[in-house]
């Protein structure tokens, strides 16, 4: 979700920067980044890719930084602060000597670092912002102690917690996935001249992430609610899963199912987790090959899971009914899935790729223009050694002069109204206004 | 033998699991390895037994001479030593309130752990292997998840775990299955944290083999490795907080911010020579004590027992767990690679100065540059080796590690005398007297 940080700040150029001024900047902080590429590709793209046209966007309606500057002064404080302090920690302090010996290395462990201290206030504090919303939009029950509760911001303080949590489990999955491949046989396994930066890059990484992890078992544990504890521990799980989900590259990135792979009767309704036992994983078996609850399946994995059940995991803090759990993880699942419909859809806007830019093979467009010409699948499988083969300039051709841009606009919208119907069961407060802002704001980009 | 080795870097080869056998079966009369061969030892007569020891003293001291080509008569009357000592009551000195010796030291009184744990740990693995299985839908995942739970681990720190668990239990009067079966999740949880670590170890040191397999990283993928090593943590988490008890999760949730921390301090340290053996020893503690420390502690957590019982239990891990790191760290230079002939001095290539060395500084102070730059110029592995060999280092880790297991020997004893507290007992004899 990170990718909403460069939307922000997309967001806050806009609003300060004359309109040529504007173009620059954008190119630097361009938006075409894509979820389930590595990290590397994505940040390659951020840095080179040069301007995509967007001289037609119409003056948006819902503005996005207003909305979340808004939402910040509803919870109290502005929530980029809520990673400060495990950054401030030895180890970390440890980790950024280590990684001076990486600088001008081509390690993907340097972009993530670097994406996300450069662009920190922006990317770090979306996810554990709509977790304190969520809090103080539901409210808690009065059985609660006074010494719980953060008045000030009306929220409890071990839901801040919960949001820090949140944000470091979601930064370790991250960091763990720009550990470079580098097994005897892949080309990266090759190059002994890089092999010892990236040997030495994966160490930093692994350490880093298990920090993150281990720090979080800790704050979790203190919260005393093993309810939460098991819920958040099983979206941990969902980020591992959501790795080994289909083909894939040498270097782990997805590759969608050959088209006619599976022989199935598309369902009503999609499928999610068992309610009832959160050990049990995502049935992603029984919708393959029915390309948007394939879609649905991988980034519920991949996002949804987490911020569903945080935002979930909150309200059992506050002591609130299973009913208002379910909403809430109904709403934290829906609102990533339109998020990360949203940025999907962006690489297709304009009718051109821009140059050196790339996007996921499992984004939802080129899923849906494979339902609509498998024959697109030919210009796929050169990415079976590694996704940087594939002539991505043609792919986004077919797929711009197809329906699936129309699909996944569709998709989008589907799950925001998902999204705004299911926060009808929250009481009118200014907390839920705000996320209503952020979400028409969303639509809007 | 390597998967006890919390380092584990290096392959283990049959040999060396057999010289281990016969370790173990000069102590305890049987195997440790093999449950099944050692009831039948255990039910030899004396007689036999005596023979069978006599002979194995021979292979012994053969496969020592063939495995150990650079160790001098210094170590090998060392372990002479050793278990001519593990014989005499010289430890008894210590007394305790609870235990009123029998006519012989405890470790005469033939005790093997993993016989009196049978119903716990016999389907050990087949549990964490069914747990793993139950939370993904991904093939790949479980495979390399549950790949190093093929029951080829001698699982120290679920037996370790679980005869405290039943020390415990004993002590407290409490022996419900309930509490037992809480237990063992606990001893659960110990072993796949350390397979989690283990697992994260492979892509971080690049080694090869493990357990004499090809390890994780040489057959998978590291990014997936990666995730399989988070994905056994949050599967040992849930199980975990499924027991519903905050203090329990606190406690466990301990050990991870330890091991992580101790991988810190490994990565470098710029500190004095005075500071270094402290470092070393804080080091030890978080990346191998703490687990076994805490584990222990949380079964007396959950078993309701006071904060002073839930010490004691905790002591006795801490110190196993360093008496078990140091004799470890001192393994590593009188193990050898079967193939090379060389000694494998593992640590050292990795830039290690682990505790013989830094006892061999005081009396090679050429040692102290070797250490500040890990021992990265060429020749340096090989002079230190020489020198550790030269000095009392060997001799001075053993020492420690002998302290360490006496005390967690006199911690045991302030427990209710039971076979299980006297199986604690018999550990830390197994600990300190290992060949790996």
């Amino acid at each position: 979700m990170n990718r909403v940080g460069a939307v922000i700040m997309q967001q806050i150029l806009r609003q300060r920067m004359q309109p040529r001024q504007l173009q620059l900047c954008l190119d630097q902080v361009s938006p075409v980044e894509l979820p389930h590429l590595s990290t590397f590709t994505q940040l390659r793209c951020t840095s080179t890719s040069t301007a995509s046209n967007k001289q037609v966007t119409p003056p948006p309606r819902h503005d996005w930084n207003r909305a979340v500057s808004e939402a910040e002064r509803i919870v109290g404080y502005p929530t980029s602060f809520l990673s400060l302090r495990w950054l401030l920690s030895d180890e970390i302090a440890n980790v950024a000597l280590h990684l001076r010996k990486l600088v001008g290395s081509t390690h993907p462990l340097m972009k993530t670092a670097k994406h996300l201290l450069y662009n920190g206030k922006n990317t770090m504090q979306a996810w554990g912002l709509i977790v304190l919303l969520v809090s103080k939009a539901a409210g808690h029950a009065p059985s609660i102690p006074d010494v719980e509760q953060d008045k000030s911001a009306g929220v409890l303080h071990s839901q801040r917690a919960l949001a820090e949590v949140t944000e470091m489990i979601r930064i370790s999955h991250l960091v763990h996935n720009s550990v470079v491949n580098l097994q005897s046989g892949t080309e990266a396994g090759q190059d002994a001249t890089t092999y010892d930066d990236m040997s030495f890059g994966n160490k930093i990484g692994l350490l880093t992430g298990d920090y993150l992890l281990g720090h979080s078992s800790a704050e979790l544990a203190n919260l005393r609610n093993q309810e939460v504890v098991e819920l958040i521990s099983s979206a941990v799980r969902d980020f591992s899963e959501s790795e080994f989900i289909g083909e894939r590259d040498e270097q782990n990135n997805p590759l969608p199912f050959k088209p006619g792979t599976f022989q199935r009767p598309s369902l009503s309704v999609g499928v999610d987790f068992n309610e009832h036992d959160v050990m049990t994983p995502m049935p992603i078996g029984q919708v393959m090959g029915n390309p948007e609850q394939e879609w649905e399946c991988r980034n519920i994995l991949n996002a949804g899971s987490l911020l569903g059940k945080s935002c979930q995991a909150s309200l059992k803090l506050a002591g609130q009914s299973e009913q208002m759990q379910r909403h809430a993880y109904r709403f934290g699942k829906h609102l990533a899935l339109a998020w990360q419909a949203c940025l999907d859809a962006e690489s297709f806007q304009c009718p051109t790729l821009p140059l050196d830019a790339t996007f996921s093979l499992v984004s939802a467009p080129v899923l849906f223009h494979l339902e609509h010409d498998p024959s697109l699948y030919k210009l796929l499988e050169p990415g079976k050694k590694s996704v940087d083969l594939i002539d991505y300039n043609q792919i986004h051709k077919a797929i711009v002069a197809g329906p699936a841009l129309a699909k996944t606009k569709e998709l989008q919208r589907k799950h925001t109204a998902a999204a705004l119907s299911v926060l009808q069961h929250f009481p009118a407060t200014d907390a839920r206004q705000a996320l209503e802002n952020i979400i028409l704001a969303m639509q809007d980009l | 033998m390597a998967c006890l080795s919390t380092s584990g870097r290096v392959a283990c080869g049959s040999r060396r699991q057999q010289a281990h056998k016969l370790i173990c079966r000069l102590f305890l009369n049987h195997s440790l390895h093999s449950r099944q061969s050692s009831q039948l030892v255990a039910g030899d007569t004396p007689g036999h037994a005596r023979k069978y020891r006599a002979t194995h003293n021979e292979q012994l001291a053969r496969s020592f001479h063939g495995l150990s080509f650079g160790i001098n008569q210094d170590y090998l009357s060392l372990l002479q030593t050793s278990h001519s000592c593990s014989q005499p009551p010289n430890l008894r000195s210590h007394s305790s309130v609870h235990t009123q010796q029998p006519a012989g030291p405890v470790r005469e009184i033939q005790i093997d752990p993993y016989i009196i744990l049978d119903d716990e740990l016999k389907y050990f693995y087949d549990d964490v292997r069914d747990l793993l299985q139950s939370g993904t839908s991904q093939p790949e995942l479980d495979t390399i998840a549950c790949y190093y739970f093929d029951g080829q681990g001698k699982a120290l720190r679920p037996m370790v775990t679980m005869l405290m668990a039943k020390a415990l239990n004993y002590h407290l009067n409490n022996e419900s299955h309930q509490l037992v079966h809480k237990q063992r999740q606990i001893a659960l949880f110990s072993e796949m944290v350390h397979s989690a670590s283990l697992v994260h170890d492979d892509v971080i040191d690049q080694s090869d083999f493990r357990r004499g397999k090809p390890s994780v990283n040489a057959l998978w993928n590291h990014k997936k490795v990666t995730m399989a090593g988070d994905y056994i943590l949050s599967i040992a988490s849930i199980m975990i907080s499924r027991l519903r008890s905050d203090d329990v999760t606190i406690v466990l949730s301990q050990i991870l911010t330890d091991l992580v921390q101790g991988e810190f301090m490994q990565l470098g340290s710029r500190e004095t020579e005075n500071e270094r053996f402290a470092h070393y020893l804080t080091k030890t503690y978080r990346k191998t004590a703490s687990l076994i420390a805490n584990a222990l502690k949380a079964t007396a957590v959950i078993a309701q027992a006071d904060d002073n019982v839930a010490e004691v239990a905790f002591q006795y891990g801490r110190n196993i767990g360093l008496a078990f790191q140091l004799v470890d760290d001192m393994l590593d230079f009188v193990s050898s690679t079967e193939q090379m002939g060389k000694p494998t001095a593992a640590d050292l290539k990795l830039g290690l100065a682990t505790a013989p060395v830094l006892f061999a500084c005081e009396k090679y102070p050429e040692l102290n540059p070797m250490v500040m730059r890990r021992f990265s110029e060429p020749g340096d592995v090989e002079r230190a080796f020489e020198l550790v060999h030269k000095s009392h280092g060997l001799e001075q880790t053993r020492f420690l590690a002998k302290k360490h297991c006496n005390e967690a020997i006199r911690l045991a004893q302030e427990l209710t005398e039971s076979p299980y507290q006297k199986g604690l007992q018999v550990v830390a004899d197994l600990v300190i007297n290992r060949m790996k």
